[in-house]
C-alpha cells in the first residue's frame, strides 16, 4: 500500500486536489495541493462558505451546494465541471467528482471529493470546437469542400461539402472503380496522371478541371491532393481539398472572350479604317493629279480629255463609296434581332435571286438541310453568305465541267455548321489561303466579274456574329468554305 | 537636265492613274518609253522573259513605280518575286512604291526591302515626278 505521503505527491503531480469531509462534524480539511492552488487563504470564517464565496465562480454555487449535500447524505458518485479562482486570481476549469467508496455507509466516516485540473483539456476542446467552426464557415462560403482516397483498400472518403459541391446526396458513397465519372472526359488524363504520381511518387497535385456532377451538369474546380504516408513512408492515401471555382472560372472565360472579341473588333476597325482611307484616297489623289495637269494643259483640246477623266474618277468614288457602305452595314445590321430561320427558306430566296445566273451556267445546286434544318441568324445574313459562297462557286467554275454546288448543314460538338462545296477550278491555299478573305482580292486573271469584296464581307457577318469560316480547296478539283456558326 | 530616262515602267491597276502619269511624263518629256503593267504578274512575266532570252538589256526599264494594292498579284507579292531575279537583270533598276495607303505598316514593310529606293504616297505632284526622274538619269 502507498502511503499518505506517496499518494499525496502522486496526486500532486497529476495536479490533483482534495478535500476530505468528515461526515459527522461537517469538517472539512484541504489538501496541501489544494491549499496551494488557491493560494493558502487565512480563513477565518467557514470552510465551505470561503470556499463558496471566494473560490468557486458565482455561476456553479448552486450546483456545487446541492452535489455537496447529496454527498453528504447519500455519498452517490457524481461529476461535474466548475471554475475555480485560482492564486493568480484567474478562473481555472477543474472537474469536481467523488468516488463512490466501498465501505458500507454506516461505518464510513469521512468522504473525499476530488479536483482535477482539466483547464488544457477544455481550452483544447474550445480550441478544437472553434477551428471546427471556422472551417466548417469557411468550407461553406469558398464551397470548399474535403476529400480522402485510401489507395491501399481502394475507397473514397468525401465531406459534406466536397457532396454538396458534386451535389449528389449525403449517404452517397463514391465507388472507387467509378471514380473518373466525376471528371470531364477532356480532363480524365490529367487526373489520370496527377493521381498516378501522388500515389506512386507522393507527388502532390493542384489541378483547376471541370468536374461532373451528380446531375451531368460540368463545373470548374480547382482541387489539391497531398499524399498520407504511413510509418514505413509508403503512401496509403491521398487528401486534399476541391473548390467549386465555376463561377470565378465562367467569369473568366468571358472575360478572356469579350477581351478576344473586341481585340478582333478593334483591329478590324483599324483596318478598315485603313482600308477607307486607302480607297477615298486613290481617287482623291488622281482628282489632285488632274487639277495640276489642267493647270498645266496648254490645248483646249487636254483639257477636255482631262475633264472626262474626272468623269470617271467621280463614278469610281461612287462605286467604292458603295461598297464601303456594304461593309459599314454588316456592323449596324447588327443590332438587328436574330430570329428562327430555316435554311431551305432562306436558299430559295438566295436561289430565285440569282436564277437568271444558275440557268446561264446550268449549274446544279443540291442542299441537305436535314441534320440541322434550322438556326438562329440575322436572316439578312445568312442570305448574304449563302449568296457570296454559291455566286463565288458559280463564278470559279472549272471550265468545260458543268458546276454543282452541294450545300449542308449539321451540328458537331454541339456547334452548327454550314459546309458549301463546290467542283470548280480551286485555289492554291499556300499561296492565296492567307488573303482568301482580303478585302480586293482576285484570284483568277480571267474574271471580269471578280470585285473581290464578297469573301471579305462574308467573313465579316460570320466574324460579327461571334463564327469562324474555313476554306479547304484543291487545283481542279473544288472548294469547300466551312463556316461554325 | 540633259539627260532623259530612257525606259520607265508603271505597275499600277488604276487606269486613270496610270493615264495621268502617262500625260504628266509627256508634257515633260520624262522618258523615251514607257511600259505599262496592270498587276504584279503582267509584270513580273515580262521580266522574266527577258531573264530568260538574256538579250537586250534595252527593254529593261530604268524606273518603276509599283504600287501595292493589285488584283492577282499585288505589289508584295511581286517584291518578293523581283528579288530573285533581280541579279540575274543586268541593269540598275530603280524601284518606287507608289501608294495611296498611309497606313505605317505599309511603309515599314516598303522600307524593309533593300529594292525599294523610296515609298511615295499619292498623289505625287508634277515637280516630284520630275525630281525623282532627273535623279534617275542623271
Amino acid at each position: 500500500m502507498l502511503s499518505d505521503l506517496q499518494l499525496n505527491s502522486i496526486l500532486e503531480d497529476f495536479d490533483i486536489a482534495y478535500w476530505k469531509i468528515n461526515l459527522f462534524s461537517k469538517e472539512i480539511s484541504w489538501s496541501e495541493h489544494f491549499n496551494f492552488l488557491v493560494g493558502k487563504p487565512e480563513i477565518e470564517e467557514d470552510r465551505f462558505e470561503f470556499f463558496i464565496n471566494h473560490i468557486l465562480h458565482p455561476d456553479y454555487r448552486y450546483d456545487f451546494r446541492i452535489h455537496f449535500e447529496k454527498l453528504i447524505k447519500e455519498d452517490e458518485p457524481f461529476s461535474f465541471e466548475i471554475k475555480l479562482r485560482l492564486d493568480n486570481g484567474k478562473y481555472r476549469w477543474f472537474e469536481c467528482k467523488n468516488q463512490k467508496s466501498k465501505t458500507e455507509r454506516e461505518f464510513k466516516e469521512t468522504a473525499v471529493l476530488l479536483f482535477v485540473n482539466i483547464h488544457q483539456n477544455k481550452r483544447d476542446q474550445y480550441t478544437i470546437e472553434e477551428n471546427f467552426f471556422y472551417y466548417r464557415e469557411t468550407a461553406e462560403m469558398t464551397s470548399t469542400g474535403g476529400w480522402y482516397v485510401d489507395t491501399v483498400n481502394k475507397n473514397i472518403y468525401w465531406d459534406d461539402v466536397s457532396k454538396k459541391i458534386i451535389d449528389c446526396p449525403r449517404d452517397f458513397q463514391p465507388a472507387y472503380e467509378d471514380r473518373m465519372q466525376f471528371y470531364a472526359e477532356e480532363h480524365h488524363n490529367r487526373m489520370r496522371n496527377a493521381f498516378d504520381k501522388c500515389e506512386n511518387f507522393g507527388i502532390p497535385f493542384k489541378l483547376e478541371l471541370k468536374m461532373v456532377s451528380f446531375q451531368n451538369r460540368e463545373f470548374w474546380v480547382r482541387l489539391t491532393g497531398k499524399p498520407v504516408y504511413n510509418n514505413e513512408q509508403t503512401v496509403i492515401g491521398i487528401r486534399g481539398v476541391l473548390q467549386n471555382i465555376d463561377e470565378n472560372k465562367s467569369n473568366e472565360l468571358n472575360l478572356q472572350n469579350a477581351l478576344d472579341i473586341i481585340a478582333t473588333q478593334n483591329s478590324r476597325l483599324f483596318n478598315f479604317a485603313h482600308i477607307v482611307s486607302h480607297h477615298l484616297r486613290s481617287h482623291s489623289s488622281n482628282l489632285s493629279l488632274i487639277v495640276e495637269l489642267l493647270r498645266e494643259s496648254k490645248t483646249d483640246r487636254d483639257k477636255l480629255d482631262l475633264l472626262a477623266n474626272v468623269e470617271d474618277v467621280a463614278g469610281n468614288l461612287d462605286s467604292a463609296i458603295s461598297r464601303l457602305n456594304d461593309i459599314v452595314s454588316i456592323q449596324t445590321s447588327l443590332r438587328k434581332e436574330k430570329v428562327t430561320i430555316r435554311f431551305e427558306e432562306a436558299l430559295e430566296i438566295v436561289l430565285a435571286s440569282i436564277s437568271s445566273l444558275i440557268n446561264r451556267e446550268n449549274a446544279k445546286i443540291v442542299a441537305e438541310f436535314q441534320d440541322l434544318k434550322e438556326i438562329r441568324y440575322i436572316p439578312e445574313y445568312l442570305e448574304s453568305i449563302l449568296l457570296n459562297l454559291i455566286t463565288n462557286a458559280i463564278r470559279y467554275r472549272q471550265p468545260g465541267r458543268k458546276p454543282v454546288i452541294f450545300i449542308q448543314t449539321y451540328v458537331e460538338n454541339d456547334k452548327e455548321y454550314l459546309e458549301v462545296s463546290d467542283n470548280g477550278m480551286g485555289i492554291d491555299l499556300d499561296e492565296y489561303g492567307d488573303k482568301m478573305f482580303g478585302m480586293y482580292k482576285t484570284f483568277h486573271q480571267s474574271n471580269p466579274e471578280a470585285k473581290g469584296i464578297g469573301l471579305f464581307i462574308t467573313k465579316n457577318q460570320v466574324e460579327a456574329l461571334g463564327g469562324a469560316i474555313s476554306v479547304s480547296s484543291t487545283i481542279d478539283i473544288g472548294t469547300t468554305f466551312k463556316i461554325k456558326f | 537636265m540633259g539627260q532623259k530616262v530612257e525606259l520607265a515602267c508603271i505597275i499600277d491597276d488604276d487606269k486613270i492613274y496610270v493615264n495621268l502619269v502617262k500625260k504628266i511624263i509627256e508634257i515633260k518629256k520624262l522618258s523615251e518609253n514607257l511600259l505599262i503593267y496592270k498587276n504584279g504578274k503582267e509584270a513580273l512575266d515580262y521580266f522574266k522573259e527577258i531573264m530568260e532570252n538574256a538579250t537586250d538589256e534595252d527593254k529593261l526599264p530604268d524606273i518603276i513605280f509599283l504600287d501595292l494594292n493589285m488584283p492577282i498579284m499585288d505589289g508584295w507579292e511581286f517584291l518578293n518575286e523581283f528579288i530573285k531575279i533581280k541579279n540575274s537583270l543586268h541593269k540598275k533598276i530603280t524601284l518606287y512604291v507608289v501608294s495611296s495607303s498611309i497606313d505605317p505598316r505599309d511603309l515599314e514593310r516598303a522600307k524593309s526591302f533593300n529594292l525599294v529606293t523610296d515609298y511615295l504616297i499619292k498623289p505625287i505632284e508634277l515637280k516630284k515626278f520630275e525630281k525623282i526622274f532627273a535623279r534617275t538619269a542623271a
